[in-house]
């Protein structure tokens, strides 16, 4: 935190690119519609590359529906369209041509809920390889391998790799979500709360997972807890009412922020 | 905290409570009835097992073991034997199985996943009405309209075709295609089962959180990957438990088979012969039957009753298995 008050008090919003390295996502002019409720108004931000971004606000200001937009699962759902762009490489993911299937393997998402598909631990992780690569007996043994340990969980299962992944703790259940995440090898990770359904030991677990996969992914993570965001954050983004309100280096908005309703929000005066 | 304290001494203790009325007793009565309710069924159950083994008890003593493996059915020389009829009934309910869990399933999956808003509601209620259709209006559509459709657009042409090859030349030929069969009680049985499984399912698939849907879609599956490797399995000890239960009702099914399965004491190796379960004998002879064939009739009963039991027990060690999974 000292390092951070350090920063001298001009506005960074410009130049924030600088220093997070390349930009992996672009999201412009994005608009979100929930039938006739309008979720998302005219959002522009950047993600860069091997970074934690952290998206915070009061619930209902959009954070999930943008992090929902990146994959296209709110696609499930007919009522729900996006308008605008979200270039991911510079290729717009809201294209209609864009395969679904595909994009989801090469955006992971980890959420709210440890989610183990109804079955072994070991095929929990080696579904989704399973689905887009062929991959020969002792090569899948080894991916599943890595990604477990990736997910820190490989030394609490390697006994009970066939054992129903529902038998596990919820930590070590959500764990086992991004190991199965990992192993896809995705350009990017969304986690939407990830922790909101853990006590506070599984929560730290996943907040170093998250600090060392920053090594190889890009990430993107909603937060309803500040702390959290300020811990293992690069960037944050605050939005309220559907609307990005401010965007820049986590110090920088923990410390220093521009707008009036960031600092009431990460001050706890509202939200 | 001197607040605190103040609140609590100012908290005056609660009078002893007073109650009004005789609840003790009225307490008592509802437990004596609530017991008596639950001994009802078990003493009716027993009952019913009873008074069955009891009439066709002289069935069993006449003719020991052969009963069940002797087909023959002869009133004339007293001769009796339950294999055909129980091979009718199992035939008949394992191909209302085959055929209508798949549609079940389908219309279930169709519904919870697939089925755009709008429709939901009509397809959903068109396919509980089914449910509601009176099984005596199935057995007279199925012999008056369907047997005869069925002869001349499947059995004619099939038997036709497979006549004198080895398998399916016995399995799917019909001596005499008069539509009435052991398949076509099969598939009279299927559309009356499934509305019940369909429901049940679509209930299950509905149950199940959108997190767990959301994830499966969100590592790339397709809609076929979703429902066959996280959705059915996440659902499967409830779809077994809504199979069981159509299967209950198929292997007991008297109006609607005994108009179709042709009621014939023939054991054949063709699911285009006629046949007959131990609902539709029963439901055909009882009128007339005294003495040993009424006794006979009473052992068929017993055997259907094991027959529903065993495959109840099936159902709990399958859905026990499956939870361990």
């Amino acid at each position: 935190m000292n390092a951070a008050s350090a920063i001298p008090t001009v506005d960074l919003t410009r130049n924030h690119a600088d220093e997070g390295g390349a930009v992996r996502i672009a999201v412009k002019g994005l608009n979100f519609y929930y039938g006739s409720f309008h979720g998302l108004k005219n959002v522009d931000i950047n993600f860069h590359d091997r970074q934690v971004t952290a998206l915070i606000g009061p619930s209902g200001c959009g954070k999930s529906t943008l992090l929902r937009c990146f994959n296209r699962i709110y696609s499930l759902y007919p009522e729900q369209r996006a308008e605008g762009q979200i270039l991911l490489d510079g290729e717009n993911v809201l294209d209609p041509s864009v395969d679904l299937n595909e994009l989801r393997s090469r955006i992971g998402m980890v959420f709210q809920k440890p989610t183990p598909f109804p079955m072994s631990i070991y095929d929990n992780v080696a579904f989704g390889l399973r689905l887009y690569e062929k991959l020969q007996k002792s090569e899948l043994d080894e991916r599943v391998e890595q990604s477990l340990r990736k997910a820190a969980l490989w030394d609490e299962v390697k006994d009970k790799l066939r054992q129903a992944g529902t038998g596990l703790s919820g930590g070590q259940q959500q764990r086992l979500c991004i190991a199965r995440t990992v192993a896809q090898r995705p350009e990017v990770i969304l986690f939407d709360e990830p922790t909101s359904a853990l006590d506070p030991i599984s929560t730290g677990r996943i907040e170093e997972l998250i600090e060392q996969l920053r090594d190889e992914f890009t990430i993107v993570i909603v937060t309803h807890n500040m702390q959290q965001a300020a811990r293992i954050s690069q960037f944050t983004a605050f939005m309220y009412l559907g609307e990005l309100i401010e965007f820049g280096p986590t110090n920088r908005m923990f410390m220093n922020p521009v707008e009036q309703r960031t600092q009431d929000y990460i001050t706890g005066r509202f939200g | 905290m001197p607040a605190l304290t103040e609140t609590i001494a100012l908290a005056r203790p609660r009078a002893a409570a007073a109650r009004k009325g005789p609840s003790r007793s009225l307490d008592t009565l509802f437990r004596v009835c609530s017991y008596g309710a639950a001994l009802f069924v078990l003493v009716v159950l027993a009952g019913i097992l009873g008074s069955i083994l009891y009439g066709g008890w002289p069935a069993f003593r006449e003719f020991g073991f052969a009963f069940l493996t002797s087909s023959a059915w002869n009133v004339g020389t007293e001769q009796y034997g339950a294999l055909v009829a129980v091979i009718g009934t199992v035939a008949s309910a394992t191909l209302a199985l085959l055929i209508g869990v798949p549609v079940s399933l389908g219309i279930a999956v169709y519904l919870t996943q697939l089925c755009p808003g709008w429709a939901r509601k009509p397809v959903a209620m068109t396919i509980e009405l089914l449910a509601a259709v009176p099984s005596i209006i199935y057995g007279m559509w199925g012999l008056f309209v369907f047997a005869p459709l069925f002869a001349r657009v499947i059995q004619i042409p099939v038997s036709n075709l497979v006549e004198g090859l080895p398998i399916v030349g016995t399995l799917f030929y019909a001596r005499v295609p008069s539509g009435v069969g052991v398949f076509t009680a099969g598939i009279i049985l299927a559309i009356m089962i499934v509305p019940f499984i369909a429901s049940i399912a679509r209930d299950m698939l509905d149950q199940i959180p959108t997190v767990l849907r959301e994830s499966a879609y969100g590592i790339g599956c397709t809609t076929w990957e979703v429902v066959r490797h996280v959705l059915v399995p996440q659902a499967s000890v409830s779809i077994i438990g809504a199979i069981m239960l159509g299967l209950g009702r198929a292997l007991g099914e008297t109006m609607a088979v005994t108009f179709v399965i042709g009621n014939a004491n023939r054991l054949s190796a063709s699911i285009f012969d006629p046949s007959s379960t131990i609902a539709s004998r029963i439901a055909n002879e009882f009128n007339e039957a005294d003495g040993l064939q009424l006794n006979a009739l009473m052992a068929l009963g017993c055997i259907l009753f094991v027959i529903t039991f065993v495959v109840l027990i099936i159902a709990r060690l399958l859905t026990r298995r499956v939870k361990a999974a």
